[in-house]
């Protein structure tokens, strides 16, 4: 479904430039849910940027990236807009600034279904109650504001704009950043809900190396823009190759120790 | 051995626009020298609110706080200060924390400063480095620069760390310390907190993470909607809960190798006393009374008909 063929993304700072991706090839199949795993600065969110065609306009791309088969690199937005939110959809960090904060929540969803699937006012508005429903969050939020929410509504609410257009695949950037334990669980199994009765693919990105082997079948790590590991999620605990997968495995060991 | 904080009954009641909010409701907690208690519970529990309570930044609608034995309401404000001064609080959020402005150095120099007289400059500065070298933050080509500019969030909650820390306090209240930092600098953080901790100062953790409380403290209060459920040894709550919900924390706990699993769906029922009955798997018509906090085994305390 998505495949990253030697993709690299530099940034020019001042007169530096700055290596965010480094040559990395990786499969994002469908039907599969696969975690983007690094700490900050690994380059996980340039990764996923760069495969929603949304970086700045200053960054250099270099390799391919491709989408059901076609490479979208430089192909331009609206060659973009076929792709996105009907086959790729974002679902953004609820926690931020994922929703303009003077529109409803039914409203946000509604857009790009009226934008991009050209449905009725009153048809997207149909569609956009399923949607609330589908994630747990009911049509009364319809027409709350983004601030009446709370951080776990806030991130449905994310999930069921994501959800707006029927997507393959959804690209879910640190799901549950900033949400307490229990609602960070009840976040991960509705979207373990989701990407199985849809029938979708997903990647996570996430920094969060135990949230990732629960929810993830596939664990790719990152390191300083480069893949450096690409393992089962059950392998992680003690068949991790790479020396930096070992180190983030030992630093969470270590935190699984009590105290002496 | 003299107790750093004694906390009685408290009870804390919000009033907003959408009614009155109980965030306490009769806790007890008591902290003693060279001791280490985490606060466990969910977001809205009343664990951020406690620690408020515990420093009188809010003031109590019934129950006692004593700090060094001393009840700070019936103080005077110098020596309020003199008490607060012993105590350093770590907040949630390290963006509203410092003042943006300051540098890094600045921000760690300031409680120095203030304390020491600014003829003491150089001396203050010296002891701020060493404190950010403490807190992981050794590069002193980030010492000049601005907090606002160039930190990332894990940076500044160490920035926050060694400034709440610059009094060398006896009592250290840290609210999430190691929330917005990568796993590998996660462990530096709670090696601070323990080597001052075994050279005798007070540890109040905040954390919805049943794991972290137990790497960095040795006694854990579970807290929900404003009520202690459970206290027990920390590695006792993760391994072997006896309360519901401190189980359904310790399920839900992402770990390597583990199923992560969500809580029991809430049910609609009105009326009951305890106040997890409306999420519990065990709620039984006894459950109607509201249960207290006893102890069950030595140093075991929970608060449930069912355990």
């Amino acid at each position: 479904m998505i495949a990253l063929e030697n993709l690299s993304v530099r940034y020019r700072s001042g007169d530096r430039e700055v290596a965010a991706l480094s040559g990395v090839s990786l499969a994002l199949p469908s039907g599969r849910v696969t975690g983007l795993v690094g700490e900050s600065g690994s380059g996980k969110t340039t990764l996923v940027m760069a495969i929603l065609g949304l970086l700045p306009p200053e960054a250099r791309i270099a390799g391919h990236i491709l989408l059901d088969g076609v490479d979208v690199v430089g192909i331009g937005d609206s060659a973009l807009d076929r792709f996105r939110w009907t086959r790729v959809a974002l679902v953004p960090q609820g926690s931020q600034n994922a929703f303009n904060p003077v529109l409803s929540i039914g409203e946000q969803i509604a857009e790009p279904i009226r934008v991009h699937l050209g449905l009725s006012r009153q048809e997207a508005g149909r569609r956009t109650w399923r949607l609330l429903d589908e994630v747990g969050l009911g049509k009364r939020m319809a027409g709350r504001f983004p601030h009446e929410l709370s951080g776990g509504q806030r991130q449905r609410a994310a999930l069921a704009m994501a959800l707006s257009c029927d997507p393959a695949f959804l690209l879910a950037d640190e799901p549950t950043t900033a949400l307490d334990v229990i609602i960070q669980a009840e976040i991960v199994e509705l979207l373990r809900r989701t990407v199985r009765e849809r029938k979708m693919g997903m990647a996570v990105v996430t920094h969060d190396l135990p949230l990732a082997s629960g929810l993830c079948e596939t664990i790719c790590v990152l390191d300083g823009g480069r893949l450096v590991e690409t393992l089962p999620a059950g392998d992680l605990a003690g068949n991790a190759r790479h020396p930096r997968t070992r180190a983030l495995v030992k630093a969470l060991l270590e935190m699984e120790q009590a105290r002496p | 051995m003299s107790s750093l904080l004694e906390i009685r009954d408290i009870h804390v009641t919000f009033h907003g626009r959408r009614g009155t909010e109980k965030a306490l409701r009769g806790v007890d907690m008591d902290l003693a020298p060279g001791e280490s208690l985490a606060v466990v519970g969910e977001s809205g529990s009343g664990k951020t609110t406690l620690l408020r309570a515990a420093l009188g930044l809010v003031p109590p609608a019934r129950g006692n706080v004593r700090l060094f034995g001393k009840d700070l309401q019936g103080l005077k404000r110098d020596q309020r200060i003199g008490i607060l001064r012993r105590c350093g609080l770590m907040p949630q959020d390290p963006y509203g924390a410092v003042p943006p402005t300051l540098s890094v150095r600045e921000a760690v120099m300031e409680p120095l400063l203030l304390v020491n007289g600014f003829g003491a400059r150089e001396a203050c500065a010296r002891k701020a480095e060493a404190l950010l070298r403490e807190w992981g933050l050794p590069d002193e080509t980030l010492w000049g620069a601005r907090v606002s500019s160039s930190l990332s969030g894990g940076q500044r909650q160490r920035v926050c760390g060694a400034r709440a820390m610059a009094l060398d306090p006896q009592l250290f209240l840290a609210d999430e310390p190691t929330s917005m930092q990568d796993a590998s600098l996660r462990g530096e953080i709670v090696s601070v907190l323990e080597s001052r901790v075994s050279s005798g100062m007070g540890l109040v953790l905040v954390t919805h993470d049943l794991l972290l409380a137990r790497r960095a403290a040795r006694t854990g209060l579970v807290l929900y909607r404003g009520v202690a459920v459970e206290k027990a040894p920390t590695a006792d709550l993760l391994d072997n809960p006896l309360h519901p919900y401190t189980a359904a924390l310790a399920r839900a706990l992402p770990r390597l190798g583990r199923a992560i699993l969500p809580p029991s769906e809430s049910r609609a029922c009105e009326g009951l006393g305890c106040p997890y009955a409306d999420r519990c798997e065990k709620a039984g018509p006894e459950c109607v009374e509201a249960p207290s906090l006893k102890e069950v085994s030595p140093g075991r305390f929970v608060a449930c008909h069912k355990a």
